[in-house]
């Protein structure tokens, strides 16, 4: 649906080029939320910004639904960005206009007629929530309603794509949450195609299929949020997931895990959903001659799936050990844990 | 006094009457000038929707040069113009000529910094909507402004009461005029007084109205 192809951008600035966005693949499958993380001044705002051509690429293809749109005529951009939504993290709506107005400005710049106008903003309206605030002007609204009709505002002209550039940093979490989940349910009702720029984990692990880090301009991780979760290479990742979940093991478990000596056998079990590892280790340690040992664990929530991991040891005689992990394989992720790794 | 004042009263409504058409028309001329080049002034600078820096440029010089002159020197300096324009350079509708020359230029800076407080990323949202440069123009930038370019046009407005009494010096007529023959040359401090007071009043019913209207225009 959205690709990027080597995608580049370089701002001049006193004579020194910055590469904002450096050299970029990414592939988003329609129908998907696709979050993109990264500290600030990664390059986010810039990369969803080339998509509708807010930024012109310096370098690389974007294509959205085959279509490159840097080849495209003035006009022919802007029919093309009638089919692209956008929402902000300031919401940008006119100050001066009504809600209603607002979220009728997409179809009275198109010239739809005044009679499908109003169906069409009561309808997308009734979706928010916010029926209610037609009449009402943006600054006697809260943030998350504001958002609301930003949401309502890209949603009016039946999109296929809805970029967010920080959708919910202004917001306070609940708020977030409640906003999230809108989202999530634009997607399921409307087959929307999702890019999401964010720099919380939180409305990551809430709502995005796949997730690409950026960092200094450039991808350094993208994969399944389960894939980043359970198993994140570079630190920049890991300090990410960390912020909702403590992936490295305390430095007093891995200091206890090396003063035991050699021989030891300590694992990362990562667990997703029912198949939770609690009754996997009472079936290892009933039908083996193994002893497992919890030394620490942490359960979360992905897409609202509970997402665990536990550092298990296990004791007993080399030939069960390898016998018990083989079925403990079978059912969920395990990982040997190095003891100098963590 | 109260003689005197009797005496002068057909002169003095004679007098508003003047200055009201000196400020009305001018005004309307000087706005329909000044906005359009506040908005070419926004919309032309670096980063703007049509952004082309030598018209830019080039209209920011040509609007300080007008702006730079005193406007009594203004009024001096293109008395042929006015003669070419009105036929005549004496009288209300000359008076007109340097009033819009004046407060034109005024209007476009005023426009422009109004509009530069629409902020951005409203702009950047009807982009991203794919509206066109003149959608966003009269849909975004004028709407989003339009308080506080009335709140402008006030002030300008204001500035033209002031400038329409020196007006008088070239025969315009208007309050200022009978001040200035009254009040000041045969020394009739009364009729100087009432015509101050009722300046005076114009400018606080100008800004009154100014603020209710702007304050409208906030919520359209
Ligand atoms: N118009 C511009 N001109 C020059 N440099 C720019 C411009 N826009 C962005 N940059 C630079 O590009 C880099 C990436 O900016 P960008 O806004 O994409 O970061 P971001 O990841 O969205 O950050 P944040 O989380 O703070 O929004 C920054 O170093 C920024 O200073
Ligand atoms: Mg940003």
């Amino acid at each position: 649906m959205i690709q990027f192809e080597n995608v580049s951008k370089v701002y001049e600035h006193n004579g020194k080029e910055l590469r904002a966005v450096d050299g970029v693949d990414i592939s988003i499958e329609k129908g998907e939320i696709f979050g993109v993380i990264g500290f600030s001044g990664a390059g986010k705002s810039t990369l969803v910004r080339l998509v509708n051509l807010l930024e012109q690429p310096s370098g690389g293809n974007i294509l959205v639904e085959e279509d490159d749109l840097s080849r495209l005529s003035k006009p022919g951009l802007r029919k093309m960005r009638k089919r692209i939504g956008m929402i902000f993290q300031h919401f940008n709506l006119l100050e001066s206009k009504t809600v209603l107005h607002n979220v009728a400005f997409p179809l009275i710049i198109s010239g739809t007629p005044k009679k499908k106008i109003k169906a069409r903003v009561e309808e997308v309206l009734d979706f928010v929530g916010l029926s209610d605030k037609a009449h009402q002007y943006p600054e006697e609204l809260s943030g998350g309603q504001k958002q609301r009709v930003g949401i309502a505002r890209a949603l009016v002209t039946s999109p296929d794509i809805l970029l967010c550039d920080e959708a919910t940093s202004a917001l306070d979490p609940e708020t977030t949450k409640s906003i999230l989940q809108l989202l999530k349910r634009v997607r399921d009702e409307y087959n929307l195609t999702i890019l999401m720029i964010t720099h919380e984990m939180n409305a990551v692990r809430e709502v995005c299929d796949r997730v690409a880090v950026m960092e200094n301009g450039q991808v350094i991780e993208q994969g399944s949020i389960f894939e980043l979760f359970s198993n994140p290479q570079h630190p920049t990742t890991k300090n990410f997931i960390q912020s909702v979940m403590e992936s490295d093991i305390p430095p007093s478990i891995l200091s206890g895990i090396e003063e035991r000596g050699g021989g030891r056998h300590v694992y990362r079990v990562t667990f997703v959903r029912e198949k939770a590892a609690q009754p996997i280790f009472s079936q290892v340690a009933k039908n083996y001659q193994v002893e497992v040992n919890v030394l620490f664990g942490q359960i979360t929530e992905l897409q609202g799936i509970p997402f665990g991991q536990l550092v298990v040891e296990l004791l007993g005689e080399d030939r069960e050990i390898v016998r018990a992990l083989d079925y403990i394989q079978r059912t969920v992720s395990v990982q040997e844990v190095e003891a100098d790794a963590g | 006094m109260q003689v005197n004042l009797l005496e002068f009263w057909p002169k003095i409504l004679q007098a508003i009457n003047e200055t009201l058409i000196m400020v009305g028309v001018s005004l309307v001329v000087a706005a329909l000038i000044g906005i359009p080049l506040g908005i070419a002034l926004v919309v032309t600078r670096h980063g703007g929707l049509l952004q082309n820096s030598a018209f830019f440029k080039g209209l920011s010089v040509v609007i300080n040069f007008f702006r730079s002159i005193p406007f009594i020197i203004l009024l001096v300096a293109i008395l042929p113009l006015t003669r070419f324009l009105v036929g005549t350079s004496i009288g209300t509708a000359a008076a007109v000529v340097p009033l819009v020359l004046f407060s034109g230029p005024y209007i476009a800076r005023l426009v422009e910094s109004s509009l530069m407080e629409v902020k951005p990323g409203v702009v950047e949202a009807a982009e991203a909507m794919g509206a066109s440069p003149w959608q966003i123009i009269l849909r975004v930038y004028v709407p989003e402004a339009l308080s506080s370019i009335v709140l402008n046009l006030t002030i300008a407005t204001i500035g033209l009461v002031g400038a329409s009494a020196m007006a008088g010096f070239v025969g315009g007529g208007g309050l200022g005029d009978l001040a200035i023959a009254y009040g000041y040359q045969r020394f009739e401090t009364d009729i100087m007084i009432v015509t101050v007071l009722l300046l005076v009043l114009l400018v606080q019913i100008v800004q009154t109205l100014g603020n209710v209207l702007s304050k409208k225009m906030r919520r359209q």
